[in-house]
């Protein structure tokens, strides 16, 4: 992307119509980046198989929202999906992985042992007490671990976060992590009502008018 | 500065002789720890010559949270959910087996009510775990629909266990004296409901994976072991009685209340892959025989003898109490001094023992032979470190 992202800008700014050129070029990019997110298998612990029983399973489906193609490998994916504990053993490796991947990449950070260290965040001598402490961090998934539900709550709030923020003018322009709680009181129904209209209004194709499936 | 991981097997590789006759040239490949099928962070540095595996060293650590040691300083009580996080797909056993050992040096009595109650959804826990072993071995083999399948049928379970306990992994539902919570009033008829829809579902198990060529082929006389070596290695569960060694805890020394109820010890002839696939597939079988025994006539009584949030302090001494788990042994030791905090916990943990027998499987197989024999003796990386 060097070659759009870098260079190609400043020589359309200068043309008449150019800036409303480049905004609707972001927008496309933007969508294209947060609707084909392909994640890294990185799971250590207990979360990595509530991981799996979102993504891979046929119950809670994942490639409903274009995320289902997990790479083992980090040169092929654009998504650390973090789930599980985090130990000073495992932090050189995880750092290494990281950097592996290319740009422009994202964190989930998934359970409460990705986020503080969860229940070994006192007294355990072995523990990195949060996964900040390594990598930045784009969306953390509180839960021990976090129901699938809320795990694609987070995928959402990612993929909203790429929608709006990162524009080709200013590249790998960060946000503050965010947290992605599932809001006290709300139903399941209602977060499912949430997500088909999320998958709808950004959509290429048309939904049925009634969605036979639902969830 | 020379990284005291790396000389070390700088030292192995001119250590070791090599025993091929052709020109060929001996190399150390690194497995892991971020590998799909090591199961999670397992590191094995294997000696190879070509393809084929001449030596494996597991290298572990990279998930070690030291719950053990935690243990010291949280407390019986408190302790109990840190189990969970040891093997996660056996979660509630673990649970079971240090309310076990805590019940055990307390000389608690539990009345049939709660034994009945953990012995069913032990039972079904084992059939859950069994279930994503199925499906997760079937991907290491290449094959993706057993995944599909497994993870489906285990998503019932779970909802299950979702209605009664609240929790989907990590359940902390066995307590000492007893547990958490009373059964929710669906219980019964969903386990019913369950036991009605598994039944054809393993038929269909069986019709899909283990008729197929390719399986039969990758499977059967590979990663060979046999009884008095896996016993020497400290093997247990699955892997053990696939080596034709009938030891079971659920027979020899009956817990809660399997000495009530009629099941067979599955067990292997050769012990290769095989033999360890079809022992897991008729473990199945044989927890919903239990649990249909059961199911129908759960003893009235309260779900905890003991009061709500007592304190636990054991007599001063040292306790041991061991449980099967879905992959074999799990015993808890633990060195009392009378206060609400043990001086020791020490867990011996089934997945840790189970690794050792690889040392024997593999030499001489290919690197694919060795993802079905890791696959095969069903590992739980966390459960090794703890």
């Amino acid at each position: 992307m060097g070659l759009i992202t870098d260079q190609m800008p400043p020589m359309i700014e200068a043309f008449p119509g150019g800036p409303a050129f480049l905004t609707s070029l972001d927008s496309i990019i933007n969508w294209a980046r947060s609707s084909s997110l392909w994640p890294l298998t990185f799971g250590t612990s207990c979360c990595a198989i509530e991981v799996m029983m979102a993504a891979g399973a046929a119950h809670h489906d994942l490639a409903r929202f274009g995320a289902e193609v997990a790479r083992p490998s980090p040169r092929q994916a654009d998504l650390l999906v973090l789930a599980g504990t985090i130990v000073k053993r495992m932090e050189p490796r995880l750092r290494t992985l990281y950097d592996q991947m290319a740009e422009p990449k994202y964190v989930i950070a998934t359970g409460a042992c990705a986020i503080s260290g969860g229940p070994f965040i006192y007294n355990s001598y072995s523990t990195v007490r949060g996964a900040h402490e390594i990598i930045p961090v784009d969306v953390y998934v509180p839960g021990c671990p976090p129901r699938p539900e809320a795990f694609f709550y987070g995928l959402l709030t990612l993929q909203k976060m790429i929608r709006e923020g990162e524009t080709i003018r200013k590249p790998n322009e960060r946000r503050k992590p965010v947290l992605a709680n599932l809001p006290p009181g709300l139903t399941l129904e209602q977060l499912r009502k949430e997500m088909i209209q999320n998958l709808e209004s950004h959509s290429v194709t048309k939904f049925s008018d009634k969605p036979t499936g639902g969830f | 500065m020379v990284n005291p991981e790396i000389s070390s097997l700088e030292k192995r590789i001119q250590q070791s002789p090599s025993k091929t006759e052709l020109n060929t040239q001996e190399y150390f490949v690194n497995m892991g720890p971020q590998h799909p099928s090591t199961h999670g962070v397992l590191r094995l540095v294997l000696r190879m010559d070509g393809e084929t595996v001449q030596d494996i060293i597991p290298v572990l650590g990279y998930i070690h949270r030291g719950i053990e040691k935690k243990s010291e300083s949280v407390g019986y009580r408190q302790q109990v959910h840190l189990t969970d996080r040891l093997d996660y797909l056996c979660s509630l056993m673990n649970n079971w087996g240090v309310s076990a050992a805590i019940e055990k040096a307390m000389n608690i009595e539990l009345n049939d009510r709660i034994e009945t109650v953990r012995t069913i959804v032990a039972e079904l826990q084992r059939i859950q775990s069994h279930q994503l072993w199925w499906g997760v071995f079937g991907m290491d083999l290449g094959a993706f629909t057993p995944f599909l399948y497994g993870f489906r049928d285990r998503e019932k379970i779970t909802a299950i266990f979702e209605e009664t306990i609240g929790a989907r992994l990590t359940m902390n539902y066995f307590q000492p004296g007893g547990m958490m919570y009373d059964i929710h009033p669906d219980f019964v008829q969903k386990v019913k409901e369950f036991i009605k829809y598994f039944r054809p579902i393993l038929k269909e198990y069986e019709d899909l994976f283990s008729g197929n060529i390719i399986v039969q082929e990758r499977l059967r006389n590979v990663g060979i072991i046999d009884g008095k070596t896996a016993l020497a290695y400290g093997a247990t569960g699955p892997v053990l009685r696939a080596s034709g060694i009938p030891y079971d805890l659920r027979k020899i020394e009956p817990y809660g209340v399997y000495s009530k109820v009629q099941f067979e010890v599955p067990v292997g002839k050769v012990g290769d892959c095989w033999d360890r696939y079809q022992v897991r597939m008729q473990e199945m079988q044989e927890s919903l025989k239990i649990i249909e025994q059961l199911i129908d006539n759960i003893p009235e009584g309260k779900h905890m003898v003991m009061k709500f949030g007592a304190k636990i302090r054991p007599p001063a001494g040292r306790f041991y109490s061991q449980i099967e788990t879905a992959r074999g042994v799990f015993g808890t030791f633990f060195v009392s001094d009378t206060t609400d905090k043990p001086y020791r916990m020490h867990f011996r943990t089934p997945n840790f023992h189970n690794l050792w027998s690889v040392l024997k499987m593999a030499p001489g197989g290919r690197v694919a032979d060795l993802v079905a024999i890791l696959s095969s003796i069903d590992v739980v990386v966390p459960d090794m470190d703890r």
